[in-house]
């Protein structure tokens, strides 16, 4: 049957660009700049999409007050052994290109309009803070920005590129062609109309994922969180599709673990000082105050929870008022709901406590996502991945940075790749399996089954892993895409839009417990009470996985070594 | 120390002086929040130490001194 005959429409494309944020957008501007026709898919609204829907308060980690892109990379390792145990968990290449290139993504930010200055004209690099802190951010290294508008300032400058923008448009799978990424499958989720794009490159900008857990905090949804850790968005869709295309993720088995805001009653009061350079004060429930940074790891958290000292809270009473007005210019710039939500609430951060998150995995914010070289490429021709999407990259100025840098680099692969040849039978197969919920009468709502799918990590999987708990889970999540995935059921296009979303999130859960089970050692905050040791054997090794002739393959290798070029600086 | 949240002076009405300002300036312009906070907020910095370094460094410090004694007090098994 002919393309146009299967789909409601087909797009010819350059470059696709899946999801419009803080990565996605620079990549399609930048792309568009080079003459490619370019098509931007978002499932939401570009305006106000994603984790930084609401704003950002802070951006990026820059080479300056002496410091080398080496030295910084060097920090980022220290900080990564940190949070996972000693252990390369990324690749330092990606974070050197990063650092080095700081201080251009900053000027290709300013031509697209994104405000980079302080309300005087001036960048305003956020302060110092005390010795003992993350040395990634014991300088000044980085920018405190007013980025409330940086999504619809991104928006419209993606629209003057002349970017096409398919909003409120769902990606279902990539389609491939012997080895190559040519284009994707997606559907309208207020039409339900159902798309062909064809692509001689694709570029996954999805974000991270973390709707295998709960979220970071357990405000009401009322609230409408367009923010990092929001359940409204981290579905993983780019990591998932990347996957069942045959693509490599890596780190699955890492999580990141908070010690953010566990409390129904206010949000983040605590990031924000920080940012400034001022730490909170965390005490016990008795009211003695904790050390930094004790709670902050799992192990110091669990030392906590077995002596009967927590809940844990953390206090802002001992900040000046000149901070405290920081904090609001913060709340402002990054989540200006937040007003609301204390108010609602009659929380005053001068004289009120907020509890602490217990130690658990909420996402997999650090270190986990797709595999890709130096260059964003993932192991699948045609097919790139930047921002959150990447393994071992995160946060909004690796975001800008890689997307700048995808967009800048596309012509070359575009102008040698031929049209692309999209396989008939695989999008008769993806729009089959794709619209099945909508055909569905009292099936399962996607909520129910993401519920379920939550459920069985935080019960099996979480703080304390071990064989027997990481089996039950595996047996539950494949209990659940038995008998309940195929029940799945979307009253709209809008729920379909959720439904492909559980199928994502299941994936990945499974992928997450696998790669748990493969990891048989103790290090950092990767717990298995089953194999309480460090296996040396593991030291810089990662875990990848991908789909091979259908079957599900997870390889432990060798993390990525910094290049002698970049190792070598300054010599 | 502050109050804890479970407390009853929790749900006494508090209002955040930015807040307050941009509500203000949103009704009085019949305008958005986001549109009065544009408005509001380069004001309100004004009033803020941003660039005052000097005073910056110390109050971090004075921070970093309370953190590193509160761990030498750990070590030491004493109470504050």
């Amino acid at each position: 049957m002919a393309l146009e005959q299967i789909a409601d429409r087909v797009v010819e494309t350059d470059v696709l660009v899946m999801g419009g944020g803080i990565a996605g957008c620079p990549a399609a501007a930048k792309a568009a700049e080079h003459g490619l026709h370019v098509t931007l898919v978002e499932k939401a609204k570009t305006d106000r999409s994603g984790s930084a829907g609401q704003g950002i308060d802070h951006y990026g980690i820059f080479p300056r007050e002496g410091l080398t892109p080496l030295e910084l990379v060097r920090h980022w390792e220290h900080a990564q052994n940190f949070t996972n145990g000693g252990g390369q968990w990324g690749n330092p290449n990606l974070m050197y290109r990063y650092y080095d290139n700081g201080f251009w993504t900053l000027e290709e930010l300013e031509k697209l309009s994104i405000p980079m200055r302080w309300d005087d004209g001036e960048y305003y690099w956020m302060p110092h803070r005390g010795p003992g802190m993350d040395p990634t951010v014991s300088y000044k290294l980085g920018l405190r920005v007013h980025w409330q508008n940086v999504k619809p300032l991104l928006a419209k400058a993606v629209r003057k590129k002349g970017v096409n923008i398919l909003e409120r448009t769902m990606v279902v799978d990539l389609l491939t062609n012997n080895g190559r990424v040519v284009g994707a499958t997606a559907v309208n989720t207020r039409t339900g109309e159902f798309i062909v794009i064809k692509a001689k490159a694709v570029v996954l900008a999805t974000g991270l994922f973390a709707r295998c857990y709960d979220p970071e905090t357990p405000l009401f949804w009322k609230y409408k969180f367009r923010y990092h850790w929001c359940p409204a968005t981290i579905s993983g869709d780019g990591w998932a599709v990347a996957y069942r295309a045959g693509a490599e993720l890596a780190n699955l088995d890492i999580t990141g673990w908070g010690f953010r805001i566990r409390d129904d009653l206010n949000i983040s009061f605590g990031n924000f000082p920080i940012n400034d350079g001022v730490p909170s004060k965390p005490f016990d429930w008795r009211g003695e105050e904790v050390a930094y940074p004790t709670w902050q790891s799992a192990s110091g958290y669990a030392g906590l929870e077995q002596k009967g000292q927590t809940p844990i809270y953390q206090s802002l009473e001992h900040l000046t008022d000149d901070w405290h007005k920081r904090i609001e210019v913060a709340f402002v710039d990054e989540r200006l709901v937040s007003f609301k939500v204390a108010e609602d609430r009659g929380f005053n951060p001068r004289t009120h406590q907020y509890e602490l998150m217990p130690n658990k995995p909420h996402n997999f914010v650090t270190v986990a996502g797709i595999a890709t070289d130096d260059n964003f490429k993932a192991s699948l021709k045609g097919l790139y991945a930047i921002g959150d999407c990447v393994a071992g990259f995160h946060s909004c100025g690796e975001a800008a940075f890689s997307g700048f840098l995808v967009g800048d680099s596309l012509h070359n692969l575009v102008s040698e790749a031929g049209e692309p040849v999209v396989d008939e039978a695989q999008v008769e197969s993806q729009k089959k399996a794709a619209l099945v919920p909508l055909a569905v009468k009292d099936g399962t709502e996607p909520m129910e089954l993401e519920c379920a799918i939550r459920y069985a990590c935080e019960r099996y999987v979480s703080q304390f892993k071990s064989e027997g708990k990481l089996h039950e889970g595996l047996r539950r999540l494949g209990s659940l895409r038995r008998v309940f995935l195929p029940r799945l059921m979307a009253k709209n296009p809008h729920y379909l839009m959720r439904a492909l979303e559980v199928r994502n999130i299941l994936d990945l859960a499974e992928l997450h417990i696998n790669a748990c089970l493969e990891r048989r050692e103790t290090r950092g905050n990767h717990i298995r009470l089953d194999y309480p040791e460090i296996d040396p054997a593991r030291d810089s090794m990662l875990a990848y996985q991908r789909l091979e002739g259908g079957k599900p393959v997870l390889e432990i290798r060798k993390a990525p070594e910094l290049k002698p070029e970049y190792a070598k600086e300054g010599e | 120390m502050a109050g804890s949240m479970s407390g009853s002076n929790y749900e006494e009405k508090f209002e955040f002086p930015l807040w307050k300002l941009i509500k203000q300036r949103a009704e009085e312009k019949d305008i958005s929040y986001v549109a009065a906070s544009e408005e509001v907020v380069p004001e309100y910095v004004k009033t803020i130490r941003y660039r005052d370094t000097e005073f910056e460094d110390a109050v971090i410090q004075k921070r970093a001194r309370e953190m590193a004694e509160l761990v030498e007090r750990e070590q030491t098994g004493k109470k504050s």
